[in-house]
This record gives C-alpha cells, structure tokens and sequence, in this order.
C-alpha cells in the first residue's frame, strides 16, 4: 500500500438499523472513555443519543485500527471549536485527522494522513410547514449570489431543496475539515462545480486550487460531501495538533487530482469487534 | 421598615390573593396587580423583588421563555419525551438541533417577536433561556 493511501478511511454506518436494548446500549457504552459518556447522554432523544454513541465508537475504532493504538490508550481531544483530534499522535502519520458527520439514518467518518479532511451528511428532507423555497430563504445570507441563482433555477421545489443541500453540505464540509467553529462567514465560499463533478472552492472570492470536494448520493434521501484540502489551511487552534502543516506542493496535486475513496458501510457490531 | 408584601395584599384584599400585590420604587403601594408579561404592560409598572429592602426591576421573561420553547420544540419536532425533558436551560444542540436548525430557530424568533439578530449574537444563543433574555433585551 503506498504511504498516501495509509490513513486513508471512509466509513459509514446505518444507524437506523440498529436497534439496540438499553443493555446492548449501554455496553457499546462503557467500550469508550468515561468523559464520553456525559457527552452521549446529554441528548434527550433515543435517536440523538445513538448517533453521538456511534460517532464516538467511529473515533476510536478508525483510529485503533489505522494507526494500531491500544483502544484505551487512545486519547481524544477538542479545540476550542469543538473539533475532536488525537492528542500524542506519534505515529508514523503526523497529520492523521479525521472527521465523523451524522444525520438522519447516517454516521459517518473519513480519515487522512496528510491533507484534512472535512465530512458532512444531510438527510435531503422535506421542511414541514414550509415549502421549499421559505425552507431555503432562511439561509440566504449563508450563499453567494451565484450559489442562490444556481439553487433557485434548479427546477421543481424538490430540485431545488436537493441543490440547496449540496451547497449546504459541501460548505460544511470544509469548514469543518479547517476546524472553524460555527463563527465562519459561510458567505466567503463559493463553490464552482460541472454536473457536481470537478467541485472547486472560491475562498473570499479567489479560486483555492489546495482544496477539493465530492459529492456521493448515499440513498434517495442521504448526500455527503467529503472535502480534502491542505493543512495550512486549517484555523489556528486545529493546525496547533497537526504535526506537519506545510506540505509540499506536488504531493498536494497529486491527492487531489487522484480518484476519491468510495464509502465502506459498517455495523456497530463490526466496529465493536475491532475494538476487542 | 416596609410590612412584607403579603401582609400589604391581605390588607388591601381583606384576604387571600393569588398574586402580591406590587409596589412602584417609589414605595407607594399600587392597587393590587396580578402578575402580567412585561410584553403587555405599559413601561411605567415595575416589578419588584419581595426579598431585599431596596426595590430592583426584573423584567418578567415567564412568558418570552414559554413562547421560545414553543417555537423550539415545533421547529425541533420534538417527540412526547423530547418535549417533556425540555427546560429553560436546554441546550439547543442537546435537543437535536443541527446547523440548520439553530439557524431556522433564530429567523422564527425574529419573525415571532419581530426583532433582528445580528449574526455574532445569533452564534450566542445557545440555550432557551438565553435566546429569552436576548429577545427581552431587544424589544425593551
């Protein structure tokens, strides 16, 4: 396997196909850190509590099983923002990030060793009480002008509504993969794009030829975006836990340029066996 | 120095009230008022602390906190458990909202109270109780 690839991850589960008893629950539990727990049980909703579980398990199984570190001797962290991270990373992949995203009947979580990375899943829903177009005049400051033209042209309410979450999701994406918090003027990205093919960046309206992006349909009703860009891109407090944030210019290319991981699906089940 | 606020009411109504009778800041004592939402009443009536000597303004948010649960709860569809753990205190994030939501969440209240958000104090809001008093704050 050649040095780029090590580290490199797409995982999916389907969480709506897991239906755990409270025991079964409770066991995937206690397998993590203590100091997670707060952090799943705070949800009010079953269904809320079961993707932060799943997108913890995500954390600590890609990384044992990556990186081949002891489960328990695995520790994550958060910056500020909120944007988990492996501290004492001494691996062989300094850079080694990661990025779990869940929605609807989805968790995910990607991983490289070199470029970040940035996940975001979106359930493709129908807003209730408000149709497609009040749905999506709420997030018009969140979007160019041309973004709003390319949306609103996109055909019937449903075109419409799917286009708009592309760009929701492709925009969260990135700025999760740097590491922002929810502060980041969404407005400063602009996304360029033939057919949802070649996915480009505009950042505070100049083209960023360090950063790409794809687009997969995980069902009728579930999209993901995966971004993939360059570490010294990423805001201060995350490129504090990177090792290795300049990178050279020709490994950069030919990342980018190269064809995207596809997505593995995975049961809980599965994840916790790694972890055994 | 003053009789306590109930001793006041029961003399004034020669009997039980639900609600204490209120008091200006000038010390004078006022007909016997119920409790009212401070969206109602008219900017002169204050409200007045039963506990300490001096008089203190408190804007009453009873009812902001239970019109911004409202909201929160419908936007959030909020299941009959969901619903029932919700408090004041609730945390967004914690019911479920996602980036989407706490954004649809803000414009509703603006569109509820009539009021504008601007963006850094939108980031601020992350719980009920705080979108409450900002809310108070901006239609004072």
């Amino acid at each position: 396997m050649e040095e780029e690839e090590a580290g490199v991850r797409r995982w999916l589960v389907d969480v709506a196909h897991w239906h755990p008893s409270p025991a079964q629950f409770d066991a995937v539990v206690a397998l993590l850190p203590s100091h997670e727990r707060p952090a799943i049980a705070r949800f009010v909703s079953e269904d809320d509590r079961k993707r932060a579980l799943v997108s913890r398990l995500l954390h600590y199984s890609l990384v044992h099983h990556v990186l081949r570190i002891p489960f328990r001797q695995i520790n994550i962290c958060r910056t500020p923002e909120g944007k988990p991270y492996l501290q004492k990373n001494g691996s062989a992949l300094p850079n080694f990030n990661f990025n779990t995203s869940h929605q609807g009947d989805y968790v995910g979580i990607a991983s490289e060793p070199l470029y970040l990375v940035g996940l975001d899943i979106v359930s493709v829903s129908k807003p209730h009480g408000e149709t497609a177009s009040e749905f999506i005049s709420n997030f018009s400051s969140y979007l160019t002008h041309h973004e709003w033209n390319c949306i609103v042209r996109a055909g019937t309410p449903s075109q419409v509504l799917t286009e708009f979450y592309r760009y929701w999701c492709l925009k969260e994406a990135f700025v999760k993969a740097i590491g922002a918090g929810v502060g980041f003027g969404l407005r400063r990205i602009e996304f360029h794009h033939a057919h949802w093919t070649d996915i480009s960046i505009h950042i505070d309206g100049e083209v960023s030829n360090k950063w790409r992006f794809w687009l997969f349909n995980l069902d009728e009703m579930h999209l993901a975006s995966i971004a993939k860009g360059h570490p010294e891109d990423a805001v201060s407090s995350y490129k504090k836990t990177l090792s290795n944030a300049t990178v050279a210019e020709e490994q950069l290319h030919s990342a980018l340029e190269g064809p995207e991981e596809a997505f593995s699906l995975w049961t809980v089940e599965q994840l916790t066996q790694l972890l055994e | 120095m003053a009789a306590t606020m109930s001793a006041i009411s029961a003399k004034a109504a020669g009997g039980y009230r639900t609600a204490p009778a209120l008091v200006s800041w000038k010390g004078s004592r006022a007909q016997g008022r119920s409790l009212i939402s401070m969206a109602a009443a008219p900017r002169s009536l204050r409200l007045v602390s039963l506990r300490t000597p001096r008089f203190r303004v408190y804007a009453a948010k009873a009812e902001t906190v239970n019109k911004v649960m409202e909201i929160v709860k419908q936007q959030l569809a909020l299941g009959a458990e969901a619903a029932a753990a919700v408090t004041p205190e609730s945390k967004f994030t914690d019911l479920g909202a996602d980036s989407l939501d706490t954004v649809e969440i803000v414009m509703a209240l603006e569109e509820e109270f009539n009021i504008t958000v601007e963006e850094d104090n939108a980031q601020n809001i992350t719980t009920i109780q705080e979108a409450a008093d900002l809310i108070d704050k901006l239609v004072a």
